[in-house]
């Protein structure tokens, strides 16, 4: 299946902005995560179709995974 | 501090404090050890001064019997990362009720005075009335104790912040300084001061590089009261760092709660300035007085696309790993450092760029830097300029003061000026009084007579329980964005349970990237206590006390009259709700409605007796 992957801020630097990339069905959103290695402490935010999600929920064709870094105050 | 107890929660007049209270018009002092009155004494910071506060009747912020109350937390100056906080609190002359009346306020900063400070022996000063005439007030060790000195401050007058410290620099090895500029002296046009605290990055590099306590006007306080300057002189005593303490320190970098804000080049957000990517994805990065249009003008001021033209260098408070600062100079030709302008943390950023339809960092980082050396809190200096900047949008044929439209750097640069030389009382009295005096008020983002920080109020009803600014006193402004709670239990519990605790960091002297995600109610704080001064402290005993400081904030504000229904939204978030942000509603009336029923049915209750 493919799924375009969107990272947001530091999580670009030496990685990508946006991708379509192909995955086997079933994937995980932690899959995804892993294999980017983004460290796990720097995650705030999923987001899948534009909605809240979690780590363990399961992509499916066309869907727009988004990772977003952590929001913090300042 | 004197320590005759390891239980403080028990018995907390086992712990006492050194107080100084200065009489600024008679120059009388009197130094006294006060025992504790409970677990919020010995913590500190606003938890013991609004105590204080909450016994004197005050009806007007520029009068004799308002205190300025300058303190410290338990862990200021001690091994623990981030222990660099001091505490201005009184009451404010900016935040105020309906009802005309003042509200009790703090406001904190780093920078090393505060650990200077009580490297000196003393915990907190009070200062009653008012001088005559311009001093600066010296703090210093002596063999016999700490010492307070009043001196003439006349050769401060006129001077900036920076330059102020500056020059007393040049009187006071091993010090440090919290100043205001002009605009605290002139407190009578300006409600909005700051105190500047210096840093040592700034007395070494002799760059603006302070550290501000911004919010309530507790720099137009000090400027009332003819204070320009404090200065604490004494020896680093920094002890030696325990295993335990070793261990905390070590967990406030590698652990997730500073995570975002450590520098890109150690896997970090890149500081505060990261929330701009983060909001964007939402459409709810204020633009234009938080009116986002669903576009992507917010993405100039990305790090990314400020980057190739400015020169950017990570750099940190007085032994803090964490290193959050994104300091900005300009950029030579060969890719070298040139002048410093400024920090960009989010919320000056925001305020004072984009939320202006300022979308140039240059221009950004000079408003921001102006108002620093000014001495304004950039958060009610921008959110008032941009609801200015909103009312000659809506009334083009009529607009007021210098015209001033948003994304015009020239006129709002000198906006920024009249206000902090005390020529624009109509800027720098803030936007709850300038709205009413225009009589539209629904676009007036403040909350309870303080202006919001640069997190949009259709992602955070919390904002109407924050006691002493928007997100600094009541942490939900991530719930919606971060957390995608959007559920009233998840709110409710937010509010009265969980998302108060950030107040705990304005108690114990501590930065609240130290641990913002959990509070101070943890065992790293715990495991400190024991390290650095033996004491036995429950996680329990102290969220209990955090929540008694937050509880008597809230009983305060009715205390000073305000009403249920000015804890409330710019009416403009519901009135005309914003179709480009990309989050769930949780401003409609009905779920605020159901809202506001739910959390006073929690916290009225726990009101009852808590100024007694």
């Amino acid at each position: 299946m493919q799924v375009r992957v969107r990272l947001i801020g530091a999580f670009r630097l030496e990685r990508f902005k946006e991708k379509i990339l192909d995955y086997p069905d079933g994937t995980r959103v932690e899959e995804i995560f892993a294999q980017l290695q983004i460290p796990r402490r720097a995650l705030g935010t999923v987001l899948i179709n534009g909605s809240h999600a979690r780590l363990d929920d399961v992509l499916t064709e066309g869907d727009n995974l988004a990772l977003l870094p952590i929001l913090g105050g300042g | 501090m004197k320590f005759q107890t390891t239980d403080p929660a028990a018995n907390p007049g086992g712990v006492l404090y050194h107080r100084c209270r200065v009489d600024l018009k008679s120059g009388e002092l009197v130094y006294v050890e006060v025992p504790c009155r409970n677990l919020e004494d010995v913590l500190g910071g606003f938890g013991r001064s609004f105590q204080d506060l909450a016994k004197r009747k005050i009806t007007a912020a520029y009068c004799d019997e308002n205190p300025l109350i300058v303190n410290t937390g338990l862990l200021t100056g001690s091994s623990a990362m981030t222990g660099l906080r001091t505490y201005f609190s009184g009451y404010s002359p900016l935040k105020g009720s309906q009802a005309g009346l003042p509200a009790a306020m703090w406001s904190t900063g780093s920078g090393k005075f505060g650990a200077k400070f009580k490297w000196t022996g003393l915990d907190e000063l009070i200062f009653e009335n008012r001088s005559a005439t311009p001093v600066y007030v010296v703090i210093k060790e002596t063999a016999d104790g700490p010492r307070v000195e009043i001196k003439p401050a006349e050769h401060l007058l006129g001077l900036s912040t920076h330059d102020k410290i500056m020059a007393l620099q040049q009187g006071y090895d091993n010090a440090h300084f919290a100043v205001i500029g002009q605009a605290g002296e002139n407190w009578q046009q300006n409600y909005m001061a700051a105190v500047a605290l210096s840093t040592e990055n700034q007395l070494k590099s002799k760059e603006d590089k302070c550290r501000f306590a911004g919010r309530g006007g507790m720099g137009s306080l000090m400027g009332y009261k003819n204070i320009l300057a404090l200065v604490a002189q004494s020896s680093d005593k920094l002890g030696k760092l325990s295993e335990a303490v070793k261990q905390v320190n070590l967990n406030v970098v590698k652990g997730g709660g500073s995570a975002r804000i450590q520098p890109l080049s150690r896997g970090g957000g890149g500081g505060t300035w990261a929330a701009y990517d983060v909001l964007q994805e939402f459409h709810a990065v204020p633009l234009n007085n938080f009116r986002p249009q669903g576009n992507d003008i917010p993405e100039k001021l990305f790090r990314e696309n400020v980057e190739p033209d400015y020169h950017i260098k990570s750099e940190a408070c007085f032994r803090c790993g964490i290193t959050c600062h994104n300091n900005i100079s300009e950029k030579h030709a060969d890719g070298s450092k040139g002048e410093f302008l400024a920090k960009f943390d989010y919320e000056p950023l925001n305020l004072l760029g984009t939320n202006l339809g300022i979308h140039d960092a240059g221009q950004a980082a000079r408003l921001i830097q102006l108002g620093d050396n000014y001495g304004m809190d950039s958060i009610s200096l921008g959110v008032t300029i941009a609801y200015l900047l909103a009312y000659n949008q809506r009334h083009p044929e009529t607009p007021i003061l210098n015209g001033a439209t948003f994304g015009d750097y020239e006129k709002i640069r000198a906006l920024v000026i009249q206000a902090g030389e005390g020529k624009l009382p109509e800027i720098a009295k803030g936007s709850m009084r300038l709205s009413e005096s225009l009589g539209e008020t629904a676009y007036a983002y403040h909350v309870k007579g303080l202006e919001i920080p640069a997190y949009q109020p259709e992602t955070n009803p919390g904002y109407a329980w924050a006691i002493a600014g928007g997100h600094m006193s009541m942490a939900t402004y991530g719930l919606l964005t971060r957390e995608g709670k959007s559920d009233l239990d998840s709110w409710v519990k937010g509010i009265t349970e969980d998302k108060l605790h950030i107040v705990g960091f304005d108690m114990i002297g501590l930065c609240k990237f130290f641990d913002i995600a959990k509070g101070i109610g943890t065992q790293m704080v715990v495991d400190c206590l024991q390290s650095e001064f033996n004491l036995q402290v429950s996680t329990e005993a102290i969220r209990a006390a955090v929540r008694r400081a937050f509880l008597r904030g809230l009983a305060l504000e009715f205390r000073q009259g305000y009403q249920k229904a000015e804890f409330c939204l710019p009416a403009e978030v519901s009135e005309n709700p914003n179709p480009h942000i990309k989050l769930p509603n949780i401003t409609n009336p009905e779920f605020v409605a159901e809202l506001e029923k739910r959390v006073w049915a929690i916290f009225e209750p726990e009101l009852e007796g808590v100024l007694d």
